[in-house]
């Protein structure tokens, strides 16, 4: 069953991808950027961990973004945000003078500061989000980014950064800081422009993960979240008058000489994975669904990940399919 | 896995052992099932998680403790060939409540403690500040060391993007409460309000205005007072983390790295190695979890070379078997077909290994890898599979 509520994943702003590390997170992001810049639009695909992964998944040859950022095709940049650029670039925007604000970064009891200092990384990296959401190109004038695609840190539950703006502004009475904490707050709050995408792995403790992230984005940050990407889903094995085949060939004689093919043992084995682990998939997509009340768009699983672009090329157009409530 | 006498060694003599590696590759399941054959082998292990799979959790009974271990029953254990000299308990690290107790322990006066527990700062942050979870797991695995109720403990670190976090954000935390900046937002003069600036040298000076102008002066005056409340407990907080740290690198402990099989995370789990290794750190091996093995001997066959004829005498034997209205001869192809997209798989997984693997030999350590279940691991018989696994009882699951 279609839900037709949802609006396709390229009409939004901000799309702020979500997961575990493993789940394939980062993969997503960069097939989403694909997509978009595929459909026409201006794409800017925005890393924030400390490994940059992004520009190479699309193109082997590509250079390192960094902050300054780099262009990959037509339409799609990527970035970067390494926290201390960006708390320069907002120093030297805040105080207007470039000489302080290098003096203030060099100084080695302000760097301790922000060594230890909680949830400003998470902020100034949503600040900058903020501002190249805000950027403006060409005349007339025209937005520089129709999208903007945020592979989120894989520590915690994902979804914490996003609620350091909320945070800060109810901490700190007021200034800057509240003043732009509350806009960067408004943007992630403004279901319009902004998307949460959670991508999960149909199996137990994923399942659970996505359900609590879920809750905590939906009633407690009150960020929009309309689907569940559910990857690396293995589809059925077999045909199904034959759907039980690895226990007809369990009943064989297991050590009986195949010639080139593995023995009946082995065969079963292979079967067996196949089939135990595409059900076992099948029981937690639908369990997301019931537990997050969320349609889900499946990615299948590739045996070796992903290894060239073209894999995050079939992945792109999988990925925008409707989202689907399972039977 | 084959039995390897380095790993026997590290489950028979240490006295903590410390997983590390990223998130998502099975850590708390590989923590457990090592605590778990150390019990088996007839210690008293303990195992200290921070985030478990739930049902694992509830399995082991962790779910509800709070932050003291919870020990397994001993009927549990006897089903599943635990010795009467062996046992096994489980905690989860409540982070908060860890620092809490800290907090409790070192505050010199009832006053103090109060003063932080009251902080709007020290509320919002406790969770939040860098390196409080490490942190606090650091503190909980030294307080169980003191304890002496265990043989063996076996740590499950949050999950890091590198390596060392959970070894040198305790020591960042302590440099941050040590440094300059903080010994002057505790500083007197800096209470008596903006005039105060005056008194500090002249890049101090800047620094506090540029804070000052983007966070605004209230902001800075909470600060000021969470460090003085904290600056003097700071003493007691850096001995122990001292002696936690020479705990964890000494010859009591061993670290075990814990990576998955796919290609991005054995190259997290590669650099993982370099950082270690330049720390000093002791490393005794690497398991790999969840990898995809072939169910025969030697390595898997490459480029499908299933003959017809043997697809056809697999076709007859699975008639005779199934009657002759069983569509054998689909059956027979899709058989072959997973036996190839199985063997992708298990060639897959290898390749990606390999490197870490020729690292992790170079360096003389042991070197395991546990199979992908066909279900996922939630209770104790099943971690005691993967015991199995680890200790080389059993060479399929």
């Amino acid at each position: 069953m279609a839900a037709n509520s949802q609006r396709s994943l390229l009409e939004h702003r901000l799309v702020i991808v979500t997961g575990k590390g493993g789940t394939g997170k980062t993969t997503v992001s960069a097939a989403l950027a694909l997509a978009g810049a595929r459909a026409g639009l201006r794409v800017l695909v925005a890393e924030v961990g400390p490994d940059e992964q992004i520009p190479r998944l699309l193109d082997p040859q590509a250079p390192q973004a960094g902050y300054a950022g780099c262009s990959l095709l037509p339409g799609l940049r990527a970035i970067r945000i390494d926290p201390f650029e960006a708390l320069s670039e907002y120093l030297t925007l805040q105080l207007g003078v470039r000489a302080v604000v290098d003096a203030v970064l060099r100084n080695k009891a302000f760097r301790q500061l922000m060594t230890a200092a909680p949830g400003w990384r998470e902020l100034i990296t949503l600040g900058k989000i903020w501002h190249v959401a805000q950027l403006e190109t060409g005349d007339p004038p025209r937005r520089e980014f129709d999208l903007i695609v945020v592979d989120a840190p894989a520590t915690g539950h994902g979804v914490a950064f996003l609620d350091v703006p909320r945070v800060v502004v109810s901490a700190v009475r007021a200034g800057p800081l509240h003043l732009h904490s509350e806009r960067v707050e408004q943007l992630l709050e403004d279901p319009e422009q902004t998307l949460v995408l959670p991508v999960a792995l149909a199996e137990e403790l994923p399942a659970r993960e996505i359900a609590e992230l879920t809750d905590r984005v939906r009633n407690e940050m009150g960020i929009s979240i309309d689907r569940v990407i559910v990857n690396a889903v293995v589809g059925a094995p077999f045909p199904a008058e034959i759907s039980d085949l690895d226990e007809a060939l369990g009943r064989l004689d297991g050590n009986l000489d195949l010639g080139t093919l593995p023995s009946p043992r082995a065969l079963t084995r292979c079967a067996r994975y196949l089939r135990s682990r595409h059900e076992l998939n099948r029981h937690f997509a639908s369990e997301i669904q019931h537990t997050t009340g969320l349609p889900i768009v499946e990615l299948p699983r590739l045996a070796e990940g992903i290894r060239s672009p073209n894999q995050i090329s079939s992945l792109a157009s999988a990925l925008l399919a409707d989202p689907v409530f399972l039977e | 896995m084959k039995s390897d006498a380095r790993l026997d060694a590290m489950l028979a003599e240490r006295e903590v052992i410390v997983c590390v590696g990223c998130g998502g590759a099975g850590k708390t399941t590989v923590a457990a099932s090592l605590a778990f054959e150390a019990a088996r082998r007839g210690r008293k292990a303990l195992v200290l998680t921070i985030d478990p799979a739930r049902r694992l959790a509830d399995a082991m009974g962790v779910e509800s403790l709070g932050n003291r271990p919870h020990a397994i029953p001993r009927e549990m254990l006897d089903e599943l060939g635990v010795p009467e000299a062996g046992a096994l308990s489980a905690m989860m690290l409540d982070m908060k409540r860890t620092f809490d107790d800290l907090v409790e322990r070192f505050a010199e006066s009832e006053e103090v403690r109060d003063r932080v527990f009251a902080n709007s700062i020290y509320q919002h942050v406790s969770n939040a500040l860098a390196g409080s979870v490490e942190y606090s797991a650091m503190e909980k695995v030294f307080e169980m060391h003191q304890s002496a109720a265990f043989d063996l403990i076996v740590v499950d670190t949050p999950p890091a993007q590198h390596a060392l976090d959970f070894l040198e954000a305790p020591q960042r935390l302590l440099e941050f409460l040590d440094s300059r900046i903080v010994k002057m937002l505790i500083h007197p003069a800096f209470k008596a309000g903006r005039f105060g600036f005056r008194l500090f040298h002249r890049a101090t000076q800047r620094v506090l205005h540029v804070l000052e102008r983007i966070t605004g002066i209230g902001f800075l005056e909470d600060l000021s007072e969470f460090l003085i409340a904290f600056d003097a407990m700071s003493v007691g907080f850096r001995d122990r983390a001292l002696r936690v740290r020479a705990l964890l690198l000494g010859p009591r402990s061993s670290f075990v790295l814990v990576s998955g099989p796919g290609r991005i995370s054995a190259g997290h789990a590669t650099d993982f190695l370099d950082h270690l290794a330049g720390f000093g750190v002791p490393l005794a091996g690497v398991l790999v979890n969840r990898m995809r093995l072939w169910p025969s001997p030697g390595p898997p066959p490459a480029d499908a070379p299933w003959q017809a004829a043997d697809v056809e005498a697999l076709r007859d034997a699975l008639r005779a078997g199934e009657g002759a209205d069983y569509p054998a001869e689909l059956a027979a192809e899709a058989a072959a077909k997973a036996a190839t997209r199985y063997a992708e798989w298990v060639r897959a997984d290898a390749r990606s290994a390999q490197p870490l693997r020729e690292r992790v030999e170079a360096q003389g350590c042991f070197w395991g890898c546990i199979p992908e279940f066909e279900r996922d691991v939630h209770d104790l018989s099943s971690l005691a599979c993967v015991a199995d696994q680890i200790a080389g009882k059993e060479e399929e699951p």
